[in-house]
């Protein structure tokens, strides 16, 4: 399998044309999609998120490789999906219950949706009955933002409703949230920044990356 | 000596800000508190119920009276965010620039307001005068909402310069009128570009969109002898420098929760001030952690050019006699400070 540089490159620097007009080529020329998606677009989200845990791209930056990669996975995705293309897993990503922060949470989104990850967004102040929801629909790991001291408790609260599903692993993060603080309340992942939410949730749910 | 003893809040201000020998650090409160939370939480734990104003409350704990204005660029007709960090312009209601901008840059200023401060100031020892203005990175992101402001940088820099130009216009002429009345001892931009792994945006972008507007606003200020204070939350060791290059001459709140360390600060930028840094989470952890916490400060406190603070608004987990003991310690260790910069 082969990279295509312009992609790679393309959602690396945020440039959505560039990628639009590349995928709907390869659209009309059938070409390999899944090859585009694994083997392009997803290196270039991953190589953005490394940057940005390294401080050497920002917030920004992070924001329109997300979009750009959108714009090609909107193109991509019918293609994909009639080719039987199945998303890693499905994830649930949240601010907790009485919590408005939302920029990391969203960057979790994006890291996730980039790895190849289907995300529900269940938003801000979420309590357990939303991410329940997003359980019921299939999500295998619940992502819990919280930037609060007053909020961050609730996380505890989010672990212990879903304390007898086995198979319903809970993952939290945001800035006053720790390791320790993971291991405390018996949630199965922590990580301090988005890219590390994606090695964390691939973690927990025994994915080999 | 005796000059030191008979400080003002003015005076005690300046001295440490400029690195010149103080009595001791002000026992001050950058911040209000949560007043849905923590004040409402006092209030059955002893704190008299009629105390509700920031500033009775400070004289309540025995806090010096830093009275605040914080002038907004937006006058309060101009339509809000739907939603907390929501977009005002370019959503679904279609307001954009062009059609709020009757509403921008006109909030008049209070001399009455400020008048009444400046005689208060001249008759009590413990007052001392500063505001606020919504920042470079704050304004436009007021504007553009959260998300897209982020976005902007790259899909609209005109706009994003043409509003900081005006916004800088508009700050020219507010110091002005401010200073018609009597010239505050401070003042602070509010940023909040930071967060836990540093600044949010990069050197690059701050340069081409924040610094020029700041080296138009900043030399204005130090001429009239206001000191020129950045209000950034997070980590800010990264971008200290960059505030540095722009003229300004302090930062706070410098978060401990956020990673910052005054010693790293200090060494980085000697003539910098700083301002806040006491761990706001250790205030409900008992006295043994509190001392811990002063202690920490203490060396950095007493070279001058920092004033220790909470680094935040202080959290609801803090209780009424929490906070009585952390006024004490704090009373203890402000002389502290004082003898010890006076004897090196
Ligand atoms: C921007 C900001 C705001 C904005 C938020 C806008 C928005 N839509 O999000 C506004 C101005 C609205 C705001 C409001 C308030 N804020 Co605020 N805010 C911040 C600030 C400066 C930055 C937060 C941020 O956006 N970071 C950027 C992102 C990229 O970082 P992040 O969220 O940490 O996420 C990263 C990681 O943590 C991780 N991550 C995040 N979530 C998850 C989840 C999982 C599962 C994993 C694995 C990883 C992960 O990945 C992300 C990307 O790398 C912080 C300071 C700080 N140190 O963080 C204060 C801060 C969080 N706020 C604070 C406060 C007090 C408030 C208010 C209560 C103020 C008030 N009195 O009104 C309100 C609360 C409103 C509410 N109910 O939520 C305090 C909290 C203190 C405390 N006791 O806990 C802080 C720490 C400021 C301080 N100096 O003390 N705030």
């Amino acid at each position: 399998m082969a990279q295509n540089e312009e992609l790679y490159n393309a959602i690396l620097k945020g440039k959505r044309k560039i990628v639009q007009a590349i995928a709907e080529q390869a659209v009309a020329d059938a070409a390999d999609v899944e090859e585009l998606l694994m083997e392009s677009m997803i290196p270039a989200m991953k190589e953005i998120g490394d940057r940005f845990s390294r401080n050497e791209a920002y917030v920004p930056e992070m924001l329109i490789a997300a979009r750009a990669m959108q714009t090609g996975l909107d193109i991509l995705e019918p293609v994909l999906a009639a080719k039987g293309h199945e998303p890693i897993a499905k994830v649930a990503v949240g601010t907790v219950k009485g919590d408005l922060h939302d920029i990391g949470k969203n960057l979790v989104v994006i890291m996730l949706k980039g790895a190849g990850f289907e995300v529900i967004d269940v938003g801000t102040d979420c309590d357990v009955q939303k991410f329940e929801e997003a359980v019921n629909d299939g999500a295998s790991a619940v992502c819990c933002s919280a930037l609060l001291t007053t909020t961050m408790p609730y996380m505890k609260e989010v672990v212990e409703h879903f304390a007898t599903k086995d198979d319903v692993k809970i993952l939290i993060g945001g800035a006053p949230v720790t390791q320790a603080y993971a291991e405390e309340i018996g949630a199965d992942g922590f990580a301090n920044d988005a890219n590390g939410a994606v090695n964390a949730v691939t973690e927990c749910l025994g994915i080999a990356s | 000596m005796n000059a030191i003893t008979t400080m003002n809040a003015s005076q005690r201000f300046h001295a440490i800000m400029e690195g010149r020998p103080f009595d001791r650090l002000p026992l001050v409160e950058w911040a209000a508190w949560w007043q849905d939370q923590t004040v409402v939480n006092w209030h059955q734990q002893g704190l008299p119920k009629d105390l509700t104003d920031r500033y009775d409350i400070c004289e309540h704990f025995g806090l010096e009276l830093w009275y605040q204005d914080w002038l907004r660029p937006r006058h309060w007709e101009c339509p809000g965010a739907l939603y907390h960090g929501g977009p005002i312009i370019n959503d679904e209601r279609g307001y954009n620039y062009e059609n709020i901008h009757q509403h921008l840059f006109n909030w008049p200023v209070d001399k009455q307001k400020w008048a009444q401060w400046a005689e208060k100031r001249e008759q009590r020892d413990d007052v001392l005068l500063w505001f606020s203005l919504d920042g470079f990175f704050w304004f436009p992101r007021t504007i553009f909402g959260i998300e897209n402001h982020l976005l902007a940088f790259y899909d609209e820099p005109e706009l994003m310069h043409r509003m900081n130009d005006e916004l800088a216009n508009w700050m020219i002429s507010t110091i002005d009128t401010i200073c018609e009345v009597c010239t505050p001892d401070f003042m602070t931009f509010a940023e909040d570009m930071s967060y836990n792994n540093g600044p949010m945006l990069s050197e690059d972008m701050f340069n081409e969109f924040m610094l020029p507007y700041y080296q138009r606003v900043v030399p204005h200020l130090k001429k009239k002898g206001i000191k020129v204070i950045v209000d950034s939350d997070g980590d800010i060791t990264e971008a200290l420098p960059w505030f540095e290059a722009a003229g300004v001459e302090g930062i706070l709140p410098l978060e401990r929760q956020a990673g910052v360390d005054i010693d790293a600060l200090q060494s980085i930028s000697p003539d910098m001030c700083f301002v806040g840094h006491f761990d706001k989470l250790t205030m409900d952890k008992g006295e043994e952690r509190m001392r811990q916490e002063f202690e920490r400060l203490l060396p950095a406190a007493s070279k001058g050019r920092f004033i220790p603070s909470c680094d935040h608004q202080t959290p609801p987990a803090v209780s009424y006699d929490d906070y009585k003991l952390y006024m004490e310690l704090f009373t203890e260790y402000a002389h502290k400070a004082g003898a010890l910069m006076n004897t090196t």
